[in-house]
């Protein structure tokens, strides 16, 4: 597409879409293997600035102070066609960076909370914080190796999840598994099934 | 107090003139920027205006920016607001998901996903 031919001020962009997709869980559950496995690019990395009251530094006295701080994102792209993407973006594990969220989940259109279940509380916070702000997810169990395969039923009886919420089992290793866990996502999130 | 040498800070701040917050409306991670094709581009632009301008001649999303310029985001965010307050980019508000996706987009994505 040849965006160079349009005229200055016009909204060219339209027609560009980048789909936000979150993947949530607790530390090293999978989240950055699960990026790299289905990212076409390299997972990027880019790093955040900030400080640690978790507001950003808004004048030149925070250049010098030390609680400044970084704290790093990792994303993947899918491209569907030109002009049309889907950016999977993990969020960051950490507690005190939750505050980071709320601008990943604006206009997200769906996230995938990755569950481990020898540490399956450590999805808790994610579950919740979808749930409370009415982001769509799906709950997906990475099944690692030497993990028996676990019932998503009793998963789901876990975490408290609502019947219509899905419950996948999947390698974030493998292509195919994550594709799968994101079509269920996709279809949740646009279908409400 | 000693354990990190706050040059890289410094550098990056200098890079913004010491503002951590762009000029003007906010903007999404994933907000596409699209250079204004045809703009004055001023002679005192510096290397990062210059690699966005580039770069966003195809639509780019804010969080691709940060990854081709290396630079944290907000920093980006700051070079990106200035870019758009000189007329020389664009940055589109992605609009709510509900009504971005629709049927069409919501087919080519899940065919586009299967095709993997």
């Amino acid at each position: 597409m040849d965006y160079a031919a349009s005229e200055p001020g016009t909204t060219a962009v339209a027609s560009a879409l980048a789909i936000k997709i979150l993947i949530a869980g607790g530390f090293g559950v999978g989240k950055t293997t699960m990026v790299g496995t289905i990212s076409e690019i390299r997972p990027l990395h880019t790093e955040e600035l900030l400080s640690e009251r978790g507001v950003g530094v808004d004048d030149t006295a925070g250049v010098e102070s030390k609680t400044t701080t970084t704290v790093a994102l990792d994303f993947g792209r899918i491209t569907i066609r030109d002009g049309l993407w889907l950016y999977l973006f993990g969020t960051p594990g950490q507690d005190r960076f939750w505050f980071m969220w709320d601008e990943l989940a604006v206009g997200a259109l769906g996230a995938v909370v990755l569950a481990d279940t020898r540490r399956l509380k450590d999805c808790f916070p994610a579950v919740d914080y979808f749930e409370q702000r009415g982001v769509p997810f799906v709950v997906a169990v990475n099944c690692f190796d030497g993990a028996r395969r676990y019932d998503p039923a009793k998963v789901r009886r876990a975490l408290a999840l609502k019947e219509n919420i899905p419950v996948v089992l999947c390698d974030v290793r493998r292509r195919d598994s994550v594709r799968d866990v994101l079509t269920t996502l996709v279809t949740y999130a646009v279908k409400g099934v | 107090m000693t354990e990190e040498d706050p040059g890289p800070l410094l550098r990056l701040f200098g890079l913004t003139g010491g503002r951590a917050r762009p000029q003007g409306e906010a903007f999404d991670l994933v907000a596409i920027v699209v250079t204004v094709s045809g703009s004055y581009e001023p002679a005192e632009l510096i290397p990062e205006h210059r690699a966005v301008l580039s770069l966003c001649r195809r639509p780019t999303p804010v969080a691709d920016v940060a990854a081709h310029l290396e630079l944290p985001l907000n920093i980006t965010r700051v070079i990106l607001g200035d870019l758009r307050r000189e007329g020389l980019i664009n940055i589109e508000r992605p609009g709510p998901v509900a009504q971005t996706i629709d049927e069409r987009i919501y087919r080519e994505v899940l065919h586009g996903l299967r095709s993997l």
